[in-house]
């Protein structure tokens, strides 16, 4: 897979997209040239849009094997889409709606649920979350980063599975209220409403566990199989 | 504003709403006013804004995701290659049959034309020619009408009565 087409790596040298600055093509643009054929262009769109659609997919999914799979299978979709992608919406909102879709899609055909933790964070785990959260220095390196993350993860296991993916996508991802709603098919104030409710619910959560210090240890369950 | 000392955690339904935009900075001017003269006064708004607030900083402590290795874009588009070929493929395969099919159906025709030129050359029986009977016509009847026929114009109505007149007289 690591092989390059050759008539692909030749366009893509042909037609050179700056990464910045005024020159920048806007994405409307490179749809267009991506639907009058030109494939580098939607090399251009994969790069740009890669780093939120992997966000999109692991707060889906949860399942981090999967998600560079899933991921690869969005763009593969949109590509295959874009000659009947009308650009009434931005692009992007319509690459993370494939990209609900696939998600909910590869669960189903997965018969699994995302993943889902059986015990309570350790004593420990809490008191390190709570370092950092209290600290005001964010955790710096990429193992620091994936280890917050993780911890925190548990903590949003408290919410419905909705919610969770609300408040995950915006505070952790960074979407927007109104990608939220247009990805999810959801109003715009119903997004808010239980974004503002989801965000009580964790931080009761979070000083309940506090307050419990965490008595048992943590490890994630398997993913649960679904009956029937 | 909400009074009960049971509930005062949860924010009155009419600013849920307004918070969340409240916390993102989304209000302007008279909204934020309203929002911030609101949470002066309610302890119960006030309270689950703190919540909020606390809840923002905590989870964007993570940041996102690791996102996926640099040759990612590549991968990809190496995928949509091999399915673009794929397909090619597919559609090459769904045609095959009735491209066969065709090419059966000109062969059988070119025989089946074959073997009727040489049963009609060998057997058939030889071709009358189409003589055309050409029969002597009298100059007169250029100008009287078919008597045979029934008049088609008023002229020939009236050339019809003159000769029927005519042979009476």
């Amino acid at each position: 897979m690591e092989d390059v087409p050759k008539t692909m790596a030749a366009s893509a040298q042909a037609i050179a997209f700056p990464a910045g600055g005024e020159g920048k093509a806007q994405d409307w643009e490179l749809v267009r040239l991506c639907q009058n054929g030109t494939a580098a262009a939607f090399e251009e769109l994969v790069r740009r849009h890669q780093q939120r659609v992997f966000g999109l997919v692991a707060g889906i999914l949860r399942r981090p094997q999967d998600v560079e799979d899933v991921a690869q299978q969005v763009f593969l979709k949109a590509y295959l889409g874009i000659r009947r992608f009308d650009q009434r919406a931005a692009f992007s909102t319509w690459l993370y709606k494939i990209a609900v879709n696939e998600c909910w899609d590869y669960l189903r055909k997965k018969k699994v649920r995302p993943l889902v933790y059986e015990a309570d964070l350790s004593e420990e785990q809490v008191s390190r979350l709570d370092g950092i959260v209290s600290s005001d220095r964010p955790p710096q390196s990429p193992s620091e980063r994936a280890e917050v993350r993780e911890l925190l993860d548990r903590i949003l296991e408290a919410l419905p599975e909705q919610d969770r993916q609300l408040l995950l996508l915006k505070e952790m991802e960074g979407f927007s209220v109104q990608e939220l709603a247009e990805m999810l098919h959801l109003n715009v104030n119903t997004v808010k409403v239980r974004l503002f409710r989801a965000r009580g619910r964790i931080m009761q959560t979070w000083r309940r566990r506090l307050k419990a210090g965490g008595k048992t240890g943590a490890r994630p369950a398997p993913p649960a199989e679904r009956k029937g | 504003m909400r009074t009960d000392p049971e509930i005062t955690t949860a924010a009155c339904p009419k600013y849920e709403a307004l918070l969340e935009d409240y916390l993102e900075g989304d209000l302007g001017g008279a909204g934020a006013k309203d929002v911030a003269e609101h949470l002066a006064g309610c302890a119960g708004c006030r309270e689950a804004f703190g919540e909020a607030l606390a809840s923002a900083r905590m989870l964007r402590a993570a940041g996102p995701a690791l996102g996926p290795g640099p040759g990612f874009s590549r991968i990809v588009m190496a995928r949509i290659d091999a399915a673009e070929q794929q397909r090619t493929a597919e559609r090459a395969t769904f045609w095959q049959p009735f491209v066969s099919f065709g090419w059966r159906l000109a062969a059988t025709a070119t025989l089946a034309i074959a073997l009727l030129i040489t049963y009609e050359a060998e057997w058939g029986r030889p071709l009358q020619p189409n003589l055309a009977v050409v029969r002597p016509m009298n100059v007169s009847d250029i100008f009287s009408p078919d008597p045979a026929r029934p008049p088609a114009t008023s002229d020939e109505v009236l050339m019809m009565l003159a000769e029927n007149n005519h042979g009476n007289n």
